[in-house]
């Protein structure tokens, strides 16, 4: 067991952590009835949410209680409000919200109605990534549940408070977990990010005001109202609190999803709690927080898993979903790998970001397959400044554009090795004839 | 009013557009867009627009123009290097796939890819990619041909079946790199507001099959004029090919009729100003028939025959101008003779909630208020029973009467025809060639009242006078005879 103190994954391993009985048993519930009977005003929680310094989960770190804070006072703004549950799970190499929804459905529902009481919210959509099945039905029975239960629709335990929560299937594209694709999406459109301003708390799911919160996110917020803001701050850094779920994925030993305070060293994840590279072998490169965050060299493992260190360090903590590469990993192969990725889920309303993500993709499989040149490093990385940050309507553009800066930061040789070798030097250099077949297929 | 600055110059901006339009309205470089359309509901996803914003104490950003909104002090830097940057990246993702195919491309020379590219481009591509290959000739109807190839997908399009002509037929399909415009189930367009579609695409997406290969844009003439298909008098430009042909008609912005629309009817209607069936000079009946006379033995024998006594009737087309209207109310006056203008069967199924008022009369309020009364077309041949002399004045005139109507005429009737064309007629005395509507200046007053000037956009054929002349020399001859007598 972890050496830290652990909560949100507390119940997750107790037999049917998924009902309402066994959450009951652990603490469920208990921070609704004590927001709701316990005669806190919906501006209270907001501000002990704001004083536990939770930051969201979703790949942001947007601090939570501000955000809640934007909501309009419906005393002044009577429109319809709502919250919209981002459940979508996309972003590559992140699996953290589906241990959640799978083994404690209740925590996400208790986080739903806190959050919709403190920002007077009648109504939550939850947007399911569409191959979670599983996690979809399981959040369906407890809603069921919890419905049956009193907790979920009119007059919730006796307090007067009204609360409904939908759920809602993506259909399989990464660009729906975008907070306003995701709006877009919910209400029956395609999934095209919004410009913004105006922003979801003024203008958001039907044009009325909505929060959109991670999963992870609202599964925090019972604890901090049950167990106080010192408590939350004491784990965790100072401006990062709490715990956070990190996944940590590939040539590691025991591959997975832990809790762990924010603010560890990335080294001490792997070593400790991932148990190392497999098969003996070397660290070469690593993503600290899903594929957008892009590689890092292993001389930076030692980098501590917090939203500002990871900043400090030209990177970011994103879903905190870490992928660890060996030494027999090719970073230029990777690439490839992401940049189709990215070219695939790329929405196409943006100019740089419709023809940026295909171009760096073609510039990657030619450089991976022996028909790269030494000026398409440089090209590289001037297509990413082109592309962001901040030059498109969402995040997309600089999903592709943050990760070909980072090989081109840290693995410049091995791209240039690309080039001399006429392909990938791990699988024997000359790559040329059979990649121009591919190119031209391709084509 | 917002006050803001753009380009060091202080000036009032309205709140409620965005800024791209303060630009436009002030700023002495333009900013470029795709997207952008001042019909439309902004999207932002050209990104074409950045322009450099400072707000207060904060770094300056470069921004979106159309999707940015005024707000006071902004200080705006269209030029800024940061805002060309980004422009120049931006053109450079746009033309990564463009098959720059400009050489045998409708809209090379009207288009805002080339133009843009000259103005804020760099010069040189740096793919070595292979582009991207796509339906080049793919046709949405009976009007547009879609090439997805040159395509920069910035939906301007889709919002204008959305935004304006209220019906939804366009919709950007695919994702990504994949994305092309089509129609909802590959059906056909459908509807009179097409053509519009190719005038607000920036590219060469979209063209007209009609104009297709038919011009270099740079090779027409463009003349502001009015459109004579209904009575709401579009405001065009008539785009003539050597002095001759016509090739194209196209909305020219009017804020208070069409703004920057027009329909398909009045667009494609320009075949008539090609028309090579036209009456040239003077005809005056004789022993052979009609036979070629001069101008002034037409207008002389007219004269004579409006001099006599007896029932004349002058009845106009309702393509009439205002100016003709006030010679023909003049010769009226001068002889005692009835007026009225012939008013077409109405376009029922033309007619909409949009531009389309289905009255094919221009200038049906002007002559209304010229005091002329409107004849209908089919009860034209009833009013001229017991008629001595019968002027038909104006373009098509005789067309709408009908040609089989004036070949029944009696010949107690002495028919005069002033029309683009002639038609067989026994009763038909004298003819002789008027211009058509691309061919004069004068005013039509559309249904709300808004006058709408003509212009000459190609000269009349050799031997047709000015109608206005021809009504003035007919004029005079009678006034000169009227003092002989006196």
């Amino acid at each position: 067991m972890s050496k830290y103190e652990t909560y949100l994954l507390n119940r997750s391993g107790l037999a049917d952590s998924h009902t309402l009985d066994v959450y009951r048993e652990n603490e469920g519930y208990q921070a609704l009835e004590k927001v709701l009977k316990g005669g806190f005003t919906p501006g209270q929680v907001i501000q002990l949410v704001k004083d536990s310094g939770l930051r969201g989960r979703g790949g942001a770190g947007f601090p939570t209680g501000l955000k809640w804070s934007f909501m309009p006072d419906p005393e002044k703004d009577k429109r319809s409000r709502y919250l919209a549950v981002n459940a979508d799970e996309s972003e590559p190499g992140t699996c953290k919200d589906r241990v959640l929804m799978d083994e404690d459905p209740h925590g996400l529902i208790e986080g739903i109605l806190i959050a919709c009481y403190a920002m007077r919210v009648g109504a939550a959509y939850i947007y399911v990534r569409g191959e979670y099945r599983h996690s979809y039905d399981r959040v369906a029975a407890a809603i069921d549940e919890a419905r049956r239960a009193g907790l979920v629709g009119k007059d919730i335990l006796g307090s007067g408070f009204d609360c409904e929560i939908w759920m809602h299937k993506g259909a399989g594209a990464y660009i729906c977990g975008e907070e306003t694709g995701l709006m877009e999406s919910l209400e029956g459109k395609r999934g095209h990010p919004r410009p913004k301003p105006p922003f979801p708390a003024g203008f958001g799911l039907w044009g009325q005001p909505t929060t959109v919160n991670n999963v992870e996110t609202l599964q925090n917020v019972p604890y901090v109202i049950l167990r106080g803001a010192d408590w939350f701050k004491s784990m965790g850094t100072e401006k990062s609190p709490g715990n956070i779920l990190v996944g940590i994925s590939g040539h590691v030993v025991r591959p997975g999803v832990y809790e762990l305070p924010l603010g560890l060293s990335a080294k001490e994840i792997l070593d400790d709690f991932a148990g190392g590279i497999w098969k003996g072998r070397q660290l070469k490169a690593w993503i600290p927080g899903g594929s957008s965050t892009g590689f890092l060299p292993a001389s930076m493992i030692g980098v501590a898993m917090d939203h500002d260190s990871l900043k400090e360090a030209g990177s970011m903590l994103g879903t905190a979903a870490m992928m660890m590469l060996d030494e027999t990993a090719c970073t230029v192969r990777s690439m490839e790998v992401i940049s189709r990725f990215y070219e695939h889920e790329s929405c196409g309303q943006c100019s740089q970001c419709r023809e940026g993500t295909e171009w760096l993709h073609q510039i990657f499989r030619r450089l991976e397959h022996g028909q790269g040149r030494l000026e398409d490093v440089e090209l590289l990385s001037s297509l990413a400044s082109g592309m962001a940050p901040g030059k498109t309507i969402c995040a997309l553009a600089d999903a592709a554009a943050i990760p070909t800066h980072a090989i081109v930061k840290h693995f410049r040789d091995e791209m240039e090795a690309h080039v001399t070798h006429k392909g990938c030097p791990l699988r024997g250099g000359d790559d040329s004839t059979s990649a121009r077949k591919q190119v031209e297929v391709n084509a | 009013m917002t006050k803001i600055t753009i380009n060091g110059r202080e000036v009032e901006a309205d709140p409620k557009r965005p800024l791209i339009a303060a630009c436009h309205e002030h700023a002495e470089e333009l900013v470029p867009m795709y997207c952008y359309h001042p019909g439309l509901t902004p999207v932002g996803s050209c990104r074409i627009c950045q322009v450099e914003v400072k707000m207060g104490e904060m770094p300056p950003r470069v921004v979106v123009a159309c999707r940015t909104p005024v707000s006071e002090g902004m200080v705006v830097n269209t030029e800024a290097p940061g805002a060309h940057d980004a422009r120049r990246q931006c053109l450079e993702f746009l033309l990564k796939n463009h098959p720059l195919d400009c050489p045998i491309c409708d809209k090379a020379g009207e288009c805002d890819l080339q133009d843009y590219s000259f103005s804020e481009g760099q010069g040189e591509g740096r793919s070595v990619e292979p582009r991207r290959k796509l339906e080049k000739r793919k046709s949405l109807g009976d009007t547009i041909l879609l090439d997805q190839e040159r395509c920069i997908l910035c939906s301007r399009c889709v919002r204008f079946y959305e935004d304006v002509a209220k019906q939804p037929q366009l919709t950007v399909a695919g994702l990504g790199s994949r994305s092309v415009i089509s129609t909802f189930a590959d059906r056909p367009l459908h509807g009179n507001y097409q053509g519009n579609i190719a005038d607000i695409c920036p590219v060469g997406a979209l063209t007209l099959k009609k104009f297709r290969f038919q011009a270099r844009v740079w090779n027409l003439d463009k003349h502001p004029s009015t459109c004579g298909e209904c009575s709401r008098g579009c405001s065009i430009s008539i785009e003539v090919l050597r002095r001759r042909e016509v090739k194209r008609v196209r909305p020219r912005y009017d804020k208070d009729k069409n703004k920057w629309w027009m329909c398909d009817h009045g667009r494609f209607a320009f075949d008539r100003f090609n028309a090579d069936d036209r009456l040239v000079g003077g005809f005056l009946r004789g022993a052979q028939g009609l036979e070629p006379k001069s101008l002034e033995r037409v207008f002389d024998d007219l004269a004579e025959n409006l001099r006599r006594k007896g029932e004349h009737v002058l009845l106009v087309s309702p393509w009439l101008t205002v100016e003709e209207g006030e010679l023909v109310r003049d010769l009226a006056q001068a002889t005692g003779a009835t007026t009225r203008f012939v008013s077409p069967a109405a376009d029922t199924d033309l007619r909409d909630d949009f531009l389309h008022t289905g009255d094919p009369c221009p200038n049906r309020r002007g002559l209304t208020e010229l005091g002329f009364e409107a004849v209908e077309a089919a009860d034209v041949s009833t009013m001229l029973a017991g008629a001595t002399c019968v002027v038909l004045v104006g373009e098509s005139v005789g067309e709408l009467v009908t040609p089989e109507a004036l070949a029944a005429l009696p010949r107690s009737i002495r028919l005069f025809l002033l029309d683009t064309r002639a038609y067989a007629a026994p009763a038909l005395r004298g003819a002789l060639g008027v211009p058509d509507a691309s061919e004069r200046t004068g005013t039509w007053i559309n249904v709300d009242g808004h006058p709408g000037r003509l212009a000459i956009a190609k000269a009349a054929p050799d031997g047709v006078p000015p109608l206005e002349r021809s009504l003035r020399a007919v004029q005079e001859r009678l006034d000169a005879g009227a003092e002989v007598r006196a």
